[in-house]
């Protein structure tokens, strides 16, 4: 029996707005607790909310990065359900009318396409933090504290259709919405922030099967490392329950960091009724064409677009793929560096290798201001021309990283500049061999490794400013004819 | 009134306790209002389209412009129960 | 020395005239309220101290003509589900016994600029659900006309105090005719405003869709002032309009008598007020037909279904996490379940329960779901009668003040004393209910008068030609006893 798993990704974005959803409270990031809190998202008797124009404008630029179509009157419900984190006891969401229905994501694994389908894109508001206090164990709590800063801060949830087949291609989705929301200017998009929270429903079914298994929710994956061990485990876990002959049961799991595993969530009995029922606090929202419009002037160059002109610039799918999902300095840098030096593999993987290789190390962040394309393309054509060694080339590199120096002024001042001069490598070979009569005595085809050896010599004595492989040439001439 | 009606699975999904006493009170009163909103089931709504404002009123959205909010120590003024800042309340997690 | 208070813009002459101090009327009511208070119950809370300092600074600013306007100076009474910043507001819960508000309410913001004083807090039925302000946690509040009888419900208090003399005016909210169903059992004028035009931020919300504040005064002309001061956009309420009042052209006014308002289940004295404002209607040379709305007969059900759909969500925040009281238990759900078995009286418990069960899974379609859909209907009905009509007058009750107890035992008993003034909350009208006359027994019975939405200053305009015409000028007992000691 073959068996195929089928996943549906729920993601929470948080928007980057200055004040909340419902209320004018600023926005904050501070550990210091209930200092941006009001009557309204606290929720004390008599606040109302007010929606905030720019989170729904951001809700509608998403709606349409994702190919969705938005829906022009929409209305606003309370999902009902108690937790103390939840100030009135409700939500404020979307459920008949989220804003955009139908869209897709397109997205990239390995060297192919992929079109991943989105069910809908709809208004939620966030919740308090609550800490739990105790022994440390999560289980043991003895109280909770409860800080609503967080409170009514927009967020916007994005639902796939069970679309996705396995754990890369999730990570794939996730790391592209991720950089849709980024390049739309809409989310910090930090997952270690919490700026994107993902949620999976996995089931897994027979291959030859168009229905769909028991769906099993899966949440608390905090990482896109967790998320691909998560759905891995869980589809195993289904997997081998199926082949057992067990059915799979419908609930909740939680992702235990620790020990690596799934595991089930208590629930209270009875399902959640949520009770959705319209807002009366909120009359029916009209998104206009005009309204349309103005956030459509906010769209440009998002992943798809980037992508489309880096693979016009020569590269592969994939390098393409990781460069959209980069710093925005390193695809114009590319971009611009790609214009002179023409050899675009070589740009790719001078920038993502050793500029970016270099910068971690030394732990910038961002590139100093007097690196310029102009300045990395010289370099690259620098060591691409055999001027300079590969080897050189890095320490120019590092040393342009430090302050603001001309790579070849830099090389030629510090004599790194390779003869290619044959008529000097010629002398130099040739007092080699003379040298090294009972080397090259021993030698007995080209592919020897002693003329490496022999190579080595020479360029020793030309203090690693000739270039190797015309010593190599000049050399093998001499003695092989 | 549905036969389906159970007191105690719309108490629990209201998160209210309620005693024996009140349950038997309360589900007799509620059986009665219930009779009588059946009366609503004889008229056709096929075609009624659902306004939230009874005036048809279209919503306005907020400039995302942030003012001052309570003051922390206003905010926190009828918490029953309060450590560091935070509100407090027994544990959430079962 | 009770002695019947004159208008506000009355009250303002002797002012600006320096015949009477803002300190002396403050003085003045709240000697009233101390026996009177004893009796009716109608305040919850008096701010004596406050008041009266303000008052005096309402003193000098006359003093030095430098009044804020007809409102300065003028004791109001508030009801105690509007917040004001410092004070209790408990909506006559016990959940919200100890709840101190951070914040005032707009309307109160908007009074306070006017030099408003206010008197104190008012008894209500527990968050405003109830029709005879018997469902207060803190004991009812009596009938000015009769203490042996309800005051109505649920702006009770506030209705009680402007009948009796404690505070010249005060705010009610109307979710179903809490504010005109009260004020026709007082004897005084209540009115409800079209929805929308009197910002709801800070009102405790009962039923979103249906609530709305409004004035409680001796007169229409003191509505009218209190309401100019109240009404107007605010940002902060998403459902609150940019009122264009409509005006009145015609001299000849077209008045619809509503039938379905006019047959059995309301008594023949109700009835007959109508009937007696009709007469000098007609006389008067106005248009007065009968027009049947026979969709208002689903108005209850309707009612009954959307009400407490809403508070059952409006009602979810109270649960002893942030404020209010708190019942120990060793997790958070158990301490939520107990504190709202503890903090909610029977009524709310019964209006959440049933509003919950109209919102859950499989019943939504079958009754909130129709409810909505049936109240869209009311609406258009109501909107083609006002092509017909300039206004719709009907009783505002279907009988007097009843006893205490008489109506507690059945729920619909009750619930149909709203009976008349449901259809103008549902529909977003303003309406008005005016004093007429007496029962057999003495206690005040009244009209009501419906507008087409945004019409309501040339309603109050013609309700204050009814007001002239009925010369309605009894006052309670309460007084009369008083002034004759």
């Amino acid at each position: 029996m073959n068996l195929k798993a089928t996943i549906g990704m729920e993601t929470h974005v948080e928007l980057d707005t200055k004040s909340k959803m419902f209320c004018s409270c600023e926005v904050v990031e501070t550990d210091e607790p209930n200092i941006s809190v009001c009557p309204t998202c606290l929720g004390l008797p008599g606040a109302l909310p007010v929606p905030n124009k720019t989170a729904i404008q951001y809700i509608v630029m998403l709606s349409l990065g994702a190919n969705c179509k938005i829906t022009n009157e929409g209305m606003f419900h309370r999902k009902n359900y108690f937790y103390p984190d939840l100030p009135k006891n409700y939500q404020i969401s979307q459920f008949d009318f989220p804003v955009g229905v139908n869209g897709s994501l397109e997205i990239v694994l390995d060297e192919e396409l992929h079109s991943v389908e989105i069910e809908r894109v709809h208004m939620e508001e966030d919740t308090g933090k609550s800490v739990h206090m105790g022994s440390g164990r999560i289980d043991s709590a003895t109280s909770t504290l409860l800080d609503f800063n967080r409170s009514g801060v927009p967020l916007v949830e994005v639902v796939t259709k069970p679309v996705i087949s396995t754990s890369k291609m999730a990570v794939a989705y996730i790391e592209e919405l991720r950089q849709l929301v980024i390049d739309l200017g809409i989310s910090k998009g930090k997952l270690e922030k919490g700026n994107l929270r993902f949620d999976a429903n996995i089931s897994v079914a027979n291959e030859d099967s168009n229905e769909l298994g028991t769906k099993v929710e899966i949440k608390n994956m905090n990482s896109l490392k967790s998320l691909e061990k998560a759905i891995d485990y869980e589809i195993m876990r289904q997997s081998k329950q199926i082949k057992k002959g067990e059915s799979v049961i419908q609930e909740t799991r939680h992702w235990d960091e620790n020990k690596q595993v799934t595991i089930s969530m208590r629930t209270k009995e009875g399902s959640a009724d949520y009770r959705y029922f319209s807002d009366p606090d909120l009359p029916n929202m009209i998104i206009d064409e005009e309204f349309i419009n103005n956030s459509k002037k906010n769209i440009q160059n998002l992943p798809t677009d980037k992508r489309k002109t880096l693979k016009e610039s020569g590269l592969s799918l994939s390098d393409s793929n990781y460069l959209d999902k980069g710093d925005k300095w390193l695809y114009d840098l590319y971009l611009s560096t790609v214009e002179n030096t023409k050899d675009s593999k070589s740009t790719f993987n001078f920038l993502t290798g050793e500029l970016q290789g270099q910068m971690r190390k030394a732990e910038i962040d961002e590139l100093p201001d007097w690196v310029d394309s102009e300045k990395i393309s010289n370099l690259i054509n620098l060591f691409e021309t055999n001027e300079v060694s590969f080897t050189s080339a890095k320490d120019i590199l590092a040393k342009l990283l430090g302050e603001d120096i001309d790579p070849k002024t830099y090389a030629t001042d510090n004599n790194l500049i390779q003869s290619s001069d044959d008529e000097e490598i010629k002398t130099l070979v040739t007092s080699v061999i003379k040298e090294n009569q009972d080397i090259v005595e021993r030698l007995e085809d080209p592919e020897d490794k002693l003329v490496g050896f022999l190579v080595g010599q020479v360029m020793k004595s030309s203090v690693n400013k000739v270039n190797p492989g015309s010593v190599k040439d000049i050399l093998l001439k001499e003695l092989f004819g | 009134m549905s036969e389906n009606f159970n007191i105690d699975d719309i108490s629990n999904l209201a998160s209210i306790e309620l005693s024996e006493e009140e349950k038997a009170k309360l589900q007799k009163d509620l059986q009665i209002i219930l009779e009588h909103v059946d009366a609503l089931k004889n008229i056709d709504v096929k075609d009624e389209k659902i306004d939230i404002h009874p005036l048809s009123k279209v919503l306005e959205l907020r400039k995302d412009e942030s003012k001052e909010s309570l003051k922390h120590e206003d905010a926190m003024m009828n918490s029953p129960e309060t450590k560091d800042g935070h509100f407090v309340v027994p544990p959430s997690i079962e | 020395m009770a002695e019947k208070i004159p208008s506000i813009s009355k009250i303002n002459e002797l002012f600006q005239n320096k015949e009477m101090k803002p300190s002396e009327l403050f003085e003045q009511v709240y000697e009233t309220a101390s026996y009177t208070e004893s009796v009716l119950h109608a305040h919850l809370e008096l701010f004596y101290d406050e008041g009266l300092k303000l008052s005096k600074e309402s003193d000098k600013r006359y003093k030095k003509n430098e009044s804020l306007g007809l409102l300065d100076g003028i004791p109001i009474a508030i009801k105690d589900n509007i917040n004001i910043y410092g004070y209790k507001t408990t909506c006559s819960s016990k959940m919200l016994s100890n709840y101190v508000s951070p914040y005032d309410a707009t309307v109160v913001t908007s009074l306070k600029k006017a030099g408003t004083i206010f008197t104190g807090k008012t008894n209500l039925d527990e968050f405003a659900m109830g029709s005879s302000t018997e469902n207060s946690a803190y004991g009812p509040t009596k009938n000015p006309w009769n203490p042996d009888f309800v005051p109505g419900g649920s702006s009770g208090g506030s209705a009680a105090v402007v009948s009796a003399g404690s505070a010249v005016a005060s705010l009610g909210s109307d979710t179903g005719g809490s504010i005109r169903q009260p004020a026709s059992f007082c004897g005084v004028v209540g009115f409800k405003p079209t929805y929308g035009t009197v910002s709801r931020y800070g009102l405790i919300a009962f039923a979103s869709s249906l609530d709305q504040i409004g004035p409680i005064t001796n007169t229409v002309d003191d509505t009218r002032i209190i309401f100019n001061e109240i009404q107007g956009y605010d940002s902060k309420d998403a459902t609150s309009i940019t009122p264009v009042y409509t005006k009145l052209e015609n001299k000849k006014i077209k008045v619809g008598i509503l039938k379905e308002l006019m047959q059995e289940g309301v008594s023949n004295e109700s009835q007959n007020e109508v009937n007696k404002v009709v007469n000098q209607l007609r006389e008067k040379g106005h248009d007065v037909t009968e027009i049947s709305l026979p969709l208002t007969e689903m108005a209850l059900s309707v009612y009954y279904l959307i009400a407490p759909a809403e508070c059952s969500a409006n009602l979810s925040r109270f649960d002893g996490v942030r404020y209010g009281i708190r019942e120990d238990a060793s997790t958070s759900y158990e301490m939520m379940n107990k504190t709202r078995s503890v903090g909610f009286g029977e009524e709310v418990k019964k209006r959440i329960l049933l509003g919950t069960y109209a919102l859950s899974a499989g019943y939504f379609d079958e009754y909130y779901g129709r409810a909505l859909k049936v109240r869209s209907k009311i609406i258009t009905d109501f909107k083609t009668a006002f092509d017909k009509v300039d206004f719709i007058l009907s009783p505002t009750t279907p009988t007097p003040a009843f006893g205490f107890g008489e109506k507690t035992k059945n729920p619909l008993e009750m619930y149909l004393s709203d009976l008349c003034t449901i259809p103008a909350n549902l529909a977003g009208l303003p309406a008005i209910s005016i004093p007429t006359g007496l029962s057999e027994n003495n206690l005040p019975l009244s009209v009501q008068i419906m507008g087409k939405p945004c019409s309501d200053y040339s309603l109050i305009d013609f309700a204050e030609s009814i007001e002239e015409m009925v010369e309605f000028n009894s006052s309670p007992n309460l007084l009369k006893e008083n002034s004759e000691s």
